[in-house]
């Protein structure tokens, strides 16, 4: 960005344009710019130029949908909202379906079909594709795992027109584990529903059941109804090897190693075995086998007494959750504490798997052999990125051998560079498709725009395959609704209105209680037997350092990692952002002499990876934790160079694996924003134990109004804009960063200023580690301006520029602001952005993006939160159309609107109704730097922890 | 010997000081003057547009409602210009032959839209909205003059800043409005706001009003 202002001038050269620009400065305004009005030709219904609208679609990952709303700007998507009525959402959205928009826009999306022969015409790569589907050796196609009813239709007919045809599933993140332990333990493979607003006492095992589960908005929202202070407050024990967002909102956690986990999870239900009434429930195969487990230390052991006692005594209402990443050993033990705790039926259900089609697909690993051998044909990648995600089975040179080879690629990725032909990927934005949540509802993908460019879904390619190019995937997708509804041919439908059935489900974006029926299924608890005992006689002290694969909380398995927001986006715990990093806790970093930032060398086997050390406290000893999705290969990319990738190493995700560390003397450039922004010593954040908060309610300064002002007093009246943010519910998953990055137009600015800690979020999240270094408290603090009443930047400025509103907002005029950075300076919370540069001269699709309702801010123009003045307004326009009051919760802001757990709440201090008031009233509500007498409109609720006595080792 | 300076001098020096004294404060007015003038806010300016529409017949002559033709005004931020449809749908019928429609014809026939000459413009960082201005009782005409009797549209106002303030300082007084529809019927009723500033501010003038 920089070397747009290294312009190398003579003195000369300079002195002459300074003297034209001074003289010909007086024409500008001598000639107005004459601006065109295009008005429509034909106007498309229901479009209101100015008056955005929203549809209902559908995000989906890995086979799991996720319900969200589209807004639309005349025809362009800006903005993903949750879908409030959909079970998967509840009207929040994560980070990934927060930035999923801008890949939409990718400006490094595949342009055009690439294929032999100079074929160039995505109808002539389609007429190739389904020639060679039919001559030659058995074609492969490898897909993500779906749960598409029309894609696994589309595959039916695919296979019955190319019987040879050979089908493999491929996620990097694929949670096979939990298929595996059910299938075990009950015969058949099986979905765990969770149902946290029962759950009184939790135990997360490696989970991270807040942020990467399918169902995760919705488990967030379930678990925030039980976290107000109170008797009916839950408890959150979490034992996991890295710190996640879900640990720091644990009431207590420990870091285990991937092998202690699985004793600690043996130990815990060793000791639900020995309570009574709990113990019958347990064959006596399991219990010799739950003993063979190598002892845990002292503290480890401890804390699984006490956990296991207390799930004990929340019998009915307890519930144990293995995460995806765990291996086989720890989902059985899960389960078996489920079933030993009667949580089967009440927080705990099972559901059909929701990715189908897996009968008759082989595994991905079978590739090679059959490439090496000869033995295909056609090979057909289709939304997946083996090439970069599986680099063991050597598929980038194997490609090769394959009679042809296709990639559908949304961007140039390591798959699509070693394929013969690759052909552009339709964005769910732009495409029809359906696929089930979570819990199996039946959800639809809308398009919302006419494809950017000619490109196609995986949707598309098979039912092309199938039936013949083109395929409409809208006229498919309403078939299989047709076919579901069990109506034939459109001519036969009779006192079925199919139409308005459709319309209707396509309008709320998926079919009302089409969830899967819960199953009941028969426990064999002595099949885990043979599997507990292979893994808990395990050496336990084999050489080197337990390596832990993680799912990126920024960039998922890669697949987003041209997404510049996401890029940019901090880690939520070690705030790294333009990157990833082998995290460790500080004593296994003590114990290889090296530091943040020092570069070592991992090996696994004959397979090397240089990673950078981050020490991440609370991190398990003795492991290494590394996320994947990062260190693509591809050049000119934007994730060039960008962190490293882990599947180097060739372990699987969910395995337990050694890894050799070997300190080297490299140092790595890293963006850690962690010390950026710093506050001042004293605390700003504050937490308190449940037993502390209700018997001695804190004294934060209440009376604010109270204290003394140099500045002229104001009556308050009417509608009065504040917030109200509970610590207890921030988990620091970043969604609302996200959020207001697309709602309000705030750039990127790429590594090397992020490094100069110039990131121009607008809302950050600042991290605090409290108490035991090896064993700390997190504190996650959403921090934005805080709107002052009597806010320190606006008396600095000497233009004006940030003013006061009388309906309580601290207001920033842009076309005052002449950049003398006075305000930022003043400025306590340290949330002023300053645009150092251009950073909003995007070029392309990209400006397709932007918020027309806020303006882009240019050069040398400070920038802060708004409250989203733009929806207040929005809100009071109607509402004065309309001759009426705002309503109560009327004014929803990007940050509030997105948040899972529903940690912000906004609203005018004059509405009684309002949860923002109710929160603020509550004894634990401070606010931040309050000695300051800046008389904050934000308030914080200290975060409480429900500790059971005496906290384990801290 | 002969004086240095003739007699008249100091009356020349005094002139001479008064005339750079008017010159200096001249050349600190002129440009605050001249940016207000009709000159560099187009005013009366009436431009041509690809098509010779006349708003004397439309409105007089065939007593054609604004919101006939300009649909969104009620409903959105912007008024609108109508989409060749909506034209078409009269002149399909009534001069469907005149030449001076042939620019519509061919727009509706090719699918490529009318390039109008904007007239109306706002500053850049402004976001106007028609809808509430409209359904709070401010006349089209208030702002966009007596298109009516114009055969080319032309800004009969600055729409500057100032003329926007006018209005919103004082509402009730400058549009003649019942005390049910008041502005401040929503919220305070005298919202005076001297704090930090020292400027009188009112909701309806509180910079976020139309800057965001």
């Amino acid at each position: 960005m920089a070397e747009v202002f290294e312009l190398h001038l003579r003195r000369r050269d300079l002195g002459k344009l300074v003297a034209a620009s001074l003289a010909l400065s007086g024409l500008t305004a001598c000639a107005e710019r004459r601006e065109k009005i295009f008005p429509y030709v034909r106007r498309p219904a229901g479009v209101v130029p100015g008056v955005a609208t929203h549809y209902a679609t559908s995000v989906v990952r890995d086979g799991f949908a996720v319900g969200v709303l589209a807004e639309s700007h005349e025809g362009r998507p800006t903005k993903i909202e949750g879908n409030p009525e959909h079970p998967a959402s509840l009207g929040a959205a994560g980070v990934f379906e927060q930035a999923s928009v801008l890949d939409l826009y990718d400006p490094a999306r595949v342009a055009g079909s690439r294929g032999p022969l100079g074929l160039t015409s995505r109808e002539s790569l389609e007429r190739e594709l389904s020639a060679a589907f039919g001559r030659g050796a058995a074609p492969w196609l490898v897909l993500e795992p779906t749960s598409s009813p029309s894609l696994l239709r589309a595959l039916a007919a695919l296979r019955a027109r190319f019987p040879r045809a050979r089908v493999s599933f491929h996620a990097p993140l694929a949670a096979d584990a939990r298929y595996a332990a059910t299938e075990r333990l009950f015969g058949r493979p099986l979905e765990p529903q969770y149902r946290f607003e029962r759950a009184t006492v939790v135990l997360a095992l490696g989970a991270d059941f807040l942020h990467d589960m399918p169902l995760s908005l919705r488990h967030a929202r379930d678990f925030a109804t039980r976290r107000a202070p109170g008797p009916a407050m839950s408890r959150i024990y979490a034992a996991e090897t890295t710190l996640t967002p879900t640990g720091t909102l644990a009431d207590e956690r420990i870091g285990l190693a991937p092998s202690e986990l699985v004793r600690f999870a043996a130990a815990v239900l060793a000791e639900l075995a020995k309570q009574g009434e709990l113990a019958t429930a347990l064959p006596d195969g399991v219990k010799s086998a739950l003993a063979r487990g190598a002892p845990l230390g002292e503290t480890e052991a401890a804390f699984a007494r006490k956990v296991a006692r207390e799930l004990a005594r929340a019998r009915g209402a307890a519930l144990v959750v293995a995460g995806p990443g765990t291996p086989e050993s720890v989902q059985v033990l899960a389960l078996l504490a489920n079933a030993a705790l009667g949580s089967v039926g009440r927080t705990l259900s099972f559901v059909e798997p929701v990715p189908s089609g897996q009968d008759g697909a082989l595994p991905l690993a079978k590739l090679p052999d059959a490439l090496r051998a000869g033995d295909v044909g056609a090979l057909v990648f289709a939304g997946t990125n083996p090439v970069y995600s599986a680099p063991e089975l050597a598929l980038d040179e194997l490609v090769a051998r394959a009679q042809s080879s296709f990639c559908l690629a949304h961007v140039e990725n390591e798959t699509a560079r070693a394929c013969g032909s690759v052909l552009p990927e339709a964005h769910y934005l732009e495409s029809w498709g359906d696929a089930r949540a979570g819990d199996g509802t039946l959800s639809f993908v809308q398009p919302l725009i006419e494809p950017l460019r000619p490109s196609a879904s995986a949707l598309e390619l098979v039912a092309g395959l199938a039936f013949g190019f083109p395929a409409s995937t809208h006229e498919f997708v309403r078939d299989t609704e047709r076919a579901r509804l069990g109506l034939g041919p459109a001519s036969a439908d009779i006192g079925f209105d199919f139409e308005a059935e459709w319309e209707r489900n396509v309008q709320r974006g998926f079919v009302e209680h089409s969830e899967f029926a819960a199953v009941n299924p028969t426990l064999a608890p002595e099949r885990a037997v043979p599997l507990l005992e292979q893994a808990l006689s395990a050496p336990s002290s084999a050489s080197g350092f337990e390596l832990h694969l993680a799912c990126s909380p920024t960039l998922y398995d890669g697949r987003f990692s041209e997404n510049a927001w996401l890029l940019e986006l901090p880690h939520p715990l070690t705030k790294q952002s333009w990157g990833n990093a082998a995290l460790v806790s500080s004593r296994t970093a003590a114990m290889l002499g090296r530091h943040t930032g020092d570069v070592v060398e991992l090996t696994h086997g004959t397979r090397r990876l240089r990673a950078p050390l981050v020490i991440l406290p609370g991190h398990a000893d003795g492991s290494v934790t590394l996320e994947l999705g990062f260190g693509h290969a591809v050049a000119d990319q934007l994730s060039h160079g960008v962190g490293v990738n882990a599947s180097v190493l060739g372990v699987p995700f969910g395995t337990v694996a050694r890894v050799e560390v070997r300190p080297t003397s490299a140092k790595a450039d890293l963006a850690l924003t962690e010390d950026h922004w710093l506050l001042a010593e004293e605390a700003v954040a504050h937490e308190l134990t449940l037993a502390s908060y209700t018997q001695n309610p804190p004294k934060y300064e209440h009376d604010l109004a109270a204290q003394p002002s140099l500045l002229p007093s104001f009556e308050y009246a009417g509608t009065q804009w504040a917030m109200s943010i509970d610590l207890s519910l921030c988990s620091g998953c970043n969604a609302c960063v996200v959020a207001c990055q697309a709602e309000n137009n705030t750039p990127v600015v790429g590594k090397d200023l992020v490094k100069n800690s110039r990131e121009m979020y607008w809302l950050r999240i600042d991290r605090y580690l409290t108490g035991n270094p090896d064993a700390p408290r997190v504190l996650q603090q959403p921090m934005l301006c805080q709107h002052c009443e009597k806010a320190p930047c606006e008396y600095v400025c000497p233009v004006n520029a940030t003013v006061h509103s009388t309906d309580g907002l601290n207001e920033m005029v842009y076309n005052r602001c002449i950049g003398t950075r006075f305000c930022s300076n003043n400025c306590p919370y340290k949330v002023r952005r300053f645009n150092w540069f251009d950073f909003s001269g995007a070029r392309g699709a990209t400006l397709l993006q932007r918020n027309p309702d806020v303006t882009v801010r240019e050069r040398g123009v400070m920038e802060k939160c708004t409250y989203c003045v733009q929806r207040i307004r929005r809100a009071e326009i109607l509402a004065r159309r309309e001759q009426r009051r705002l309503r109560p919760g009327e004014v929803v802001t990007a940050c509030q609107q997105t948040c899972a757990t529903g940690a912000i709440a906004f609203g005018s201090l004059d509405d009684e109704s309002s949860e923002m008031l109710r929160r603020r009233r509550e004894p634990r509500a401070f606010a931040a730097f309050a000695e300051l007498g800046t008389r904050p409109r934000t308030r914080y609720l200290a975060k409480i922890r429900n500790l059971d006595g005496e906290e384990t080792g801290s | 010997m002969a004086a240095l300076f003739p007699p008249w001098s100091n009356r020349a020096l005094r002139i001479a000081l008064v005339v750079v004294g008017i010159l200096a404060v001249s050349a600190l007015c002129f440009p605050m003057v001249y940016v207000r003038t009709p000159f560099v806010t187009n005013e009366h300016v009436a431009l041509d547009q690809p098509v010779a529409f006349d708003h004397r017949h439309h409105v007089l002559d065939e007593g054609i409602a604004c919101l006939y033709c300009h649909t969104d005004a009620e409903r959105s931020a912007y008024a609108g210009l109508p989409s060749t449809d909506v034209c078409m749908g009269c002149h399909s019928q009534v001069w469907n032959q005149s030449p001076l429609l042939e620019p519509v014809r061919q727009s509706y026939f090719s699918g490529r839209a009318l390039a109008w000459n904007r007239v109306h413009s706002l500053a850049e960082f402004v976001y106007f909205d028609h809808s509430v201005h409209v359904a709070r009782g401010v006349a089209c005409e208030h702002c966009h003059g007596p298109v009516e009797t114009m055969a080319r549209v032309e800004k009969t106002v600055p729409l500057d800043m100032d003329f926007c303030l006018d209005c919103h300082r004082n509402p009730k007084e400058k549009l003649g409005f019942d005390a049910q529809r008041d502005f401040s019927a929503m919220r305070t009723e005298d919202g005076r706001f001297p704090a930090h500033t020292g400027h009188a501010v009112t909701e309806l003038t509180t910079c976020s009003t139309c800057h965001r």
